[in-house]
């Protein structure tokens, strides 16, 4: 079995009525890698991740994930596929305020059975691994889980969207920007609690963001703007 | 299940716009069903004004004003009839009874009736229930006796042995009044919810009594006065009297007699079926029932469009709600079915608010009700048409929920997991 998680040829990606996008001749991701992606706003990262993750389809080239080809996907397919297989976590107001801390957590394993199945396979329930994801992420305090996530400061709010992309163990975890809400202290924190988790859980990790002074924490960092040969053009 | 479950947080999420719109459409829901009830216990009780009475007599002129000014109390004869053509129909060999009707007095708004003690013997009202005494008895030989109606006691704080003076004329406030001849109270009908109870009730003598020195009404003056001593002593025969009302020995004349009666050639007469004439009657008041029914459902339909309106307007602030939805695995077609389960939820809370309301409502007026409209509102569960009602409401939400879900599958599919705010 083949070691790339991603694999990216000749892609090609135009909104509707605009200029292409993306174009990037090939990208990889490892299993297991963590990959720091340089992205400022605007430069078509968004819309890499919307590929990655099958919400959107390319006009031409392929995506393949864990061996599969996403274009040759149903669109239903591809949402399970994606669920299944990753997790997400943004740059902030991750979670729905209005369910308690726990149902934020487990709300993959609603629509992902295979989630669902893995997270009881390994911590015997879904509610273990709740705990045990979040007690990892320094959120251990008892009360907590019961707690409306509106209830919870910036930077718990992303430890538990953390705990969300993680449950489950999805081979990939996308972060987009996801400590851009933080202070310098918690974001370090927080990265480190991320790697942790991610190698725990055998995930590869895809970070997406335009703070260059992390990169060096990463495995590999690459930049989109060297990697899209559409911006290439657009700046010259 | 989860959907539900998602739902309903969120919309707990929105609580002060979700409680106002449930409030809306039980408000709406509940006006809906009182005017359902309303509408179906008065159109009972009207049907149930009179019964047992096979023709009604009166003069010439249309059955429904006959019937109004007879039975309900409502307009006046345009002529009287002889009592001899009276007699000559009450002593036919089909007439099993016969009640004398004379009208013309008022007292305080509320119609004088002179009649025979027939009348307490024989009227029916509903399903053939009899006039019933609640106290007292009814008149008697003396002329000025008055027996009350329920409501007539009731609003005008009566009871038995008060002395009452009837006015001439039916207008609210009488200039002419019958002051020389006061009225006792011998008895109170027990409440008929028919317009029995607002009526009091004087013998023909009584009545006969009251214009006996009434010359081209006017009253008489000095000399010509004549007592109510003076008149008990006189011979207070009827001459005419305004209507009456016939029981026949048997169904299959009714008819027969029916056309006798018009073809009468001592006087011009009118002899109507109440059955026929009350049908009539409803018809015409149908209309204004149903634009009534019609009103209401257009209420509710507002109540809707207020839903609807409710969740349009929060899809746009919810965008990233959807889009995390989206990223945890949701379809879009999740993202529409927790919509349409919205609109569900909305609506059925609407529902069952709105028949509490309606019970409250129904429990605190139904005695107010009972006696201003002597209409008796019943605490029944809905019937059948009632539940036809409501799922046809929840069935209107739902298909309204789809609008709202219609245009989250759409967004959701074009926002992605991109959350533009």
């Amino acid at each position: 079995m083949s070691q790339a998680l991603i694999e990216l040829s000749d892609l090609g990606f135009a909104w509707p009525g605009q200029a292409e996008l993306l174009d990037i001749p090939a990208f990889t991701l490892q299993r297991g890698e963590s990959l720091f992606l340089k992205g400022p706003s605007g430069s078509g990262k968004t819309t890499l991740l919307g590929l990655l993750g099958g919400v959107q389809k390319p006009q031409r080239g392929q995506i393949q994930v864990l061996g599969q080809n996403l274009s040759q996907f149903s669109a239903g397919a591809r949402d399970r596929f994606r669920v299944d297989h990753t997790g997400y976590i943004f740059q902030q107001f991750n979670l729905l305020p209005f369910l308690s801390v726990r149902e934020n957590v487990q709300l993959p394993c609603h629509f992902s059975r295979l989630r669902a199945q893995r997270a009881r396979q390994r911590h015997g329930s879904v509610d273990q691994a709740t705990a045990i994801l979040l007690a990892h992420l320094g959120l251990d305090q008892p009360d907590l889980l019961e707690r409306r996530a509106d209830a919870l400061s910036i930077g718990q709010q992303q430890r538990v969207a953390a705990a969300r992309a993680l449950i489950g163990q999805p081979e990939l975890v996308i972060a987009d920007e996801p400590t851009s809400a933080l202070d310098a202290d918690a974001r370090a924190a927080f990265l480190q609690l991320l790697f942790a988790e991610c190698r725990e859980a055998g995930s590869s990790l895809l970070f997406v963001s335009h703070d260059q002074s992390l990169a060096p924490r990463f495995d590999r960092s690459l930049s989109l703007a060297e990697l899209n040969r559409a911006t290439q053009l657009a700046e010259i | 299940m989860y959907l539900l479950r998602l739902a309903l947080a969120s919309l707990g999420n929105r609580r002060f716009t979700a409680l106002l719109t449930v409030f809306a459409i039980a408000l709406s829901v509940c006006l809906l069903l009182a005017v359902e009830r309303v509408r179906t216990e008065a159109r009972a009780s009207f049907a149930n004004t009179i019964s047992g009475t096979d023709l009604i007599v009166g003069a010439r002129s249309g059955s429904i004003n006959l019937l109004l000014y007879s039975v309900f109390r409502i307009g006046n004869a345009t002529n009287n009839i002889r009592w001899d053509s009276f007699e000559r129909f009450a002593e036919h060999r089909q007439v099993k009874w016969a009640i004398p009707i004379s009208l013309g007095d008022s007292h305080r708004g509320y119609r004088v009736m002179g009649t025979s003690t027939a009348y307490f013997e024989h009227y029916r009202y509903a399903r053939s229930q009899p006039l019933q005494l609640r106290v007292g008895r009814t008149f008697t030989d003396d002329p000025f006796e008055v027996v009350l109606g329920a409501e007539v006691a009731q609003a005008l704080g009566y009871g038995l042995g008060e002395q009452i003076v009837l006015a001439h004329g039916v207008a609210p406030i009488s200039l002419l009044k019958h002051d020389d001849k006061p009225f006792s109270v011998v008895g109170i009908l027990a409440r008929t919810g028919t317009p029995v109870d607002r009526t009091l009730h004087i013998s023909l003598a009584g009545m006969e009594a009251l214009h006996i020195d009434w010359q081209n009404g006017m009253p008489a003056r000095g000399a010509a006065q004549v007592s109510a001593e003076q008149a008990r002593a006189m011979d207070l025969q009827p001459k005419q009297i305004t209507a009456f009302l016939l029981g026949l020995n048997s169904k299959i004349a009714t008819f027969s007699l029916q056309r006798e009666i018009n073809e009468y050639r001592g006087e011009p007469l009118l002899a109507i079926l109440p059955g026929v004439a009350l049908q009539e009657l409803w018809s015409l008041m149908g209309t204004a029932e149903k634009a009534l029914f019609v009103v209401s459902l257009f209420v509710v339909l507002t109540g809707l469009i207020g839903m609807l309106t409710a969740i349009l307007t929060s899809l746009n602030e919810r965008r990233r709600e959807m889009a995390i939805l989206r990223s945890v695995g949701a379809r879009p077609w999740h993202i529409a079915g927790l919509l349409v389960v919205e609109a569900f939820a909305l609506a059925l809370a609407g529902v069952l608010l709105g028949l509490l309301l309606l019970y409250l409502g129904i429990a605190g007026a139904q005695s107010y009700v009972q006696a201003h409209y002597g209409l008796y509102l019943p605490l029944s569960a809905p019937s059948g048409y009632e539940w036809r009602l409501l799922g046809a409401i929840l069935a209107a939400a739902l298909l309204m929920g789809c609008v709202p879900a219609w245009r989250a599958y759409r967004q959701s599919l074009a926002d992605g997991l991109s959350i533009r705010l």
